[in-house]
C-alpha cells in the first residue's frame, strides 16, 4: 500500500517525459480541404475547427449574413472586430503591393465565371466598365464602420486562410503547443518544429505536372503558393487563369507559373502570393529587397527557378528539377 | 552435355529477365510502400497499402448521400464514377505518384497519399 503513491509518482514522471501524440483531423471549410495535425490534447483540434468555421461565417463572399455578405449587398455597414482587424491588414497589403492585390477586384473574378465555374470571356466594354468599381484606395475603415466605392465589392478569399491559419497558430502557442502543423487547402502553417526537434518540410508542387518542383524545411512559419495552374478554363487554344490582374481585369499573365511564399505571418504570405503572380519576376524581386518577414520561391513559365537568399540554405530541388540551376535573388 | 549446360543458362537468363521486366512494367516506381487513404467527412474510412495490391477492385464508398465508385489497381486508384452533381473527383483520374489529392467537394469524400519521403505538407 505505502508503495502506491511512489509508483504513481513515478508514472507521472514517466508520462510527463513522453512526447505528446499527434493528433489530426480533416474538416471541409472555405471551399477546400483541411487538415490539422496537432502534438496536444483533442481540444486544441476542436477550437482550430470552430475558428475555421467562425472565419468562415464572417468572411465567405457567398453565405449569407457573413458581415462581407452583408457589405456587398449594402455598399456600407458595420462588421465585426475580427473581420474589420483583417480587413485593416488587408488593405495594408495591397498597398504594400502597388494593388498587384485589390481585394475589390471580385466583379471582374464574377465575369469571367471563376465564381460559379461557368466560364466565359467578358466584352472589352464590361471588363472597363467592371474596373471602374477596383480600387482598395477607396474602401473607408473606421471604427469597425466601412464604406465601399460605387460599383465595388469586397472578397478577403485572397487572405482569410492566411488570417485563419495565424489565428489557430496563435491559440497553439498560447496553450503551450510545441508541434503542429495546419493545412488549409495547400496554405500551409507550421507551428513549432517536428516533435523529434527538426524543421517541418513542405513540398511545393510542380505547376507542370504531378510530383513537386521541390521543398522548404521551415519552422514557425507559413508557407503559401499561388499558381494559374490551380484553377485554370481555356477556350481556342489560351488558358485563362483564375488570378485576375487589377489593372488590367483580365488573367495574370507575368511569366510566372507558381509563387510560394513563407514568412512568420500566414495573412502577409497568403497575400504576397497572389500579388507577387500577378506581378511577375522583376517587381517580385524589387518588392522582396524592399520589405522584410518574407522570402519567396518562384517557378517562371519556362520552368526555371529563383528563390529569394534567404531561402539559400532551406530549399531543395524534387522530382527531376534536381539539375536545373537555381537563381538566387540577392538583397545586394 | 556442355550444351545442354549452356541452354540451361540462357533459359535461366531469359526468364530473370522477363520477372525483371515485368516487376518494371506492372509495379509503379512511385507506388513503393505508399498507402492511399480515403476520408469521409474528415473520418478515415478506408486505408490501403497501393503496392501490395495484386488485383483491380472496385467498391462503393456513401459519402455526404451519394456514392462514389472507387477502382483500385497495382500502385494506383481512382473515382470511377460519382453521382455527385461537378464531377470534378472523376476528371481528376488515377492518384498514383501525384500528392494532390482527389477530392469530391459534394459528397465531402478525400482520397489521398500518405506523404512519403519525409515530406510533411504540399502546397500549389
Amino acid at each position: 500500500m505505502r508503495r502506491a503513491p511512489l509508483l504513481a509518482a513515478a508514472l507521472a514522471l514517466l508520462l510527463a517525459g513522453c512526447a505528446p501524440t499527434a493528433r489530426s483531423s480533416t474538416l471541409f471549410a472555405m471551399d477546400t480541404v483541411m487538415e490539422l495535425t496537432v502534438y496536444g490534447p483533442q481540444e486544441r483540434l476542436d477550437e482550430a475547427a470552430e475558428l475555421i468555421h467562425d472565419a468562415e461565417g464572417l468572411l465567405s463572399v457567398t453565405a449569407e449574413g457573413s458581415d462581407i455578405a452583408l457589405l456587398n449587398s449594402a455598399g456600407k455597414g458595420e462588421v465585426h472586430g475580427e473581420t474589420a482587424a483583417l480587413l485593416e491588414r488587408a488593405l495594408e497589403i495591397c498597398a504594400l503591393t502597388d494593388g498587384a492585390l485589390d481585394i475589390t477586384v471580385y466583379p471582374l473574378v464574377r465575369a469571367w465565371g471563376f465564381t460559379t465555374g461557368e466560364y466565359r470571356i467578358p466584352e472589352d466594354g464590361e471588363i472597363e466598365k467592371l474596373l471602374e468599381g477596383v480600387d482598395y484606395a477607396s474602401v473607408r475603415l473606421e471604427d469597425g464602420a466601412v464604406a465601399l466605392p460605387r460599383g465595388a465589392l469586397l472578397d478577403l478569399g485572397a487572405v482569410a486562410k492566411g488570417w485563419t491559419a495565424d489565428l489557430i497558430a496563435e491559440g497553439w502557442r498560447d496553450a503551450g503547443v510545441k508541434s503542429g502543423l495546419i493545412n488549409l487547402g495547400g496554405n500551409v502553417m507550421a507551428v513549432g518544429s517536428k516533435p523529434n526537434g527538426g524543421d517541418w518540410v513542405v513540398g511545393i508542387r510542380d505547376p507542370f505536372s504531378d510530383g513537386l518542383v521541390g521543398a522548404v524545411s521551415v519552422r514557425d512559419a507559413a508557407v503559401v503558393t499561388s499558381g494559374g495552374y490551380q484553377r485554370y478554363f481555356e477556350e481556342d487554344g489560351v488558358r485563362y487563369c483564375h488570378i485576375i490582374d487589377p489593372q488590367t481585369g483580365r488573367p495574370a499573365d507575368s511569366g510566372l507559373a507558381s509563387v510560394t511564399v513563407t514568412g512568420a505571418e500566414g495573412v502577409l504570405c497568403d497575400g504576397l502570393s497572389t500579388a507577387v503572380y500577378v506581378m511577375g519576376l522583376d517587381a517580385a524581386a524589387e518588392l522582396w529587397r524592399e520589405n522584410a518577414g518574407f522570402e519567396l520561391a518562384l517557378v517562371t513559365d519556362g520552368g526555371e527557378i529563383y528563390i529569394t537568399e534567404g531561402l539559400e540554405d532551406v530549399f531543395t530541388p524534387m522530382d527531376g528539377y534536381e539539375n536545373t540551376e537555381i537563381q538566387v535573388i540577392r538583397r545586394g | 552435355m556442355a550444351k545442354t549446360g549452356t541452354w540451361v543458362i540462357v533459359i535461366l537468363v531469359i526468364l530473370a529477365l522477363s520477372v525483371a521486366a515485368s516487376v518494371y512494367l506492372y509495379v509503379p516506381r512511385s507506388a513503393g510502400g505508399r498507402v492511399a487513404k480515403i476520408y469521409v467527412d474528415g473520418e478515415l474510412v478506408r486505408s490501403i497499402d497501393l503496392s501490395a495490391v495484386t488485383e483491380s477492385e472496385r467498391f462503393t464508398v456513401e459519402a455526404g448521400g451519394g456514392v462514389n465508385v472507387i477502382l483500385v489497381e497495382p500502385g494506383r486508384i481512382r473515382v470511377e464514377s460519382a453521382d455527385c452533381p461537378d464531377l470534378v473527383c472523376v476528371r481528376r483520374g488515377w492518384l498514383s505518384d501525384s500528392p494532390a489529392p482527389i477530392v469530391c467537394l459534394p459528397h465531402s469524400l478525400v482520397i489521398e497519399l500518405d506523404p512519403g519521403g519525409g515530406i510533411d505538407a504540399e502546397v500549389g
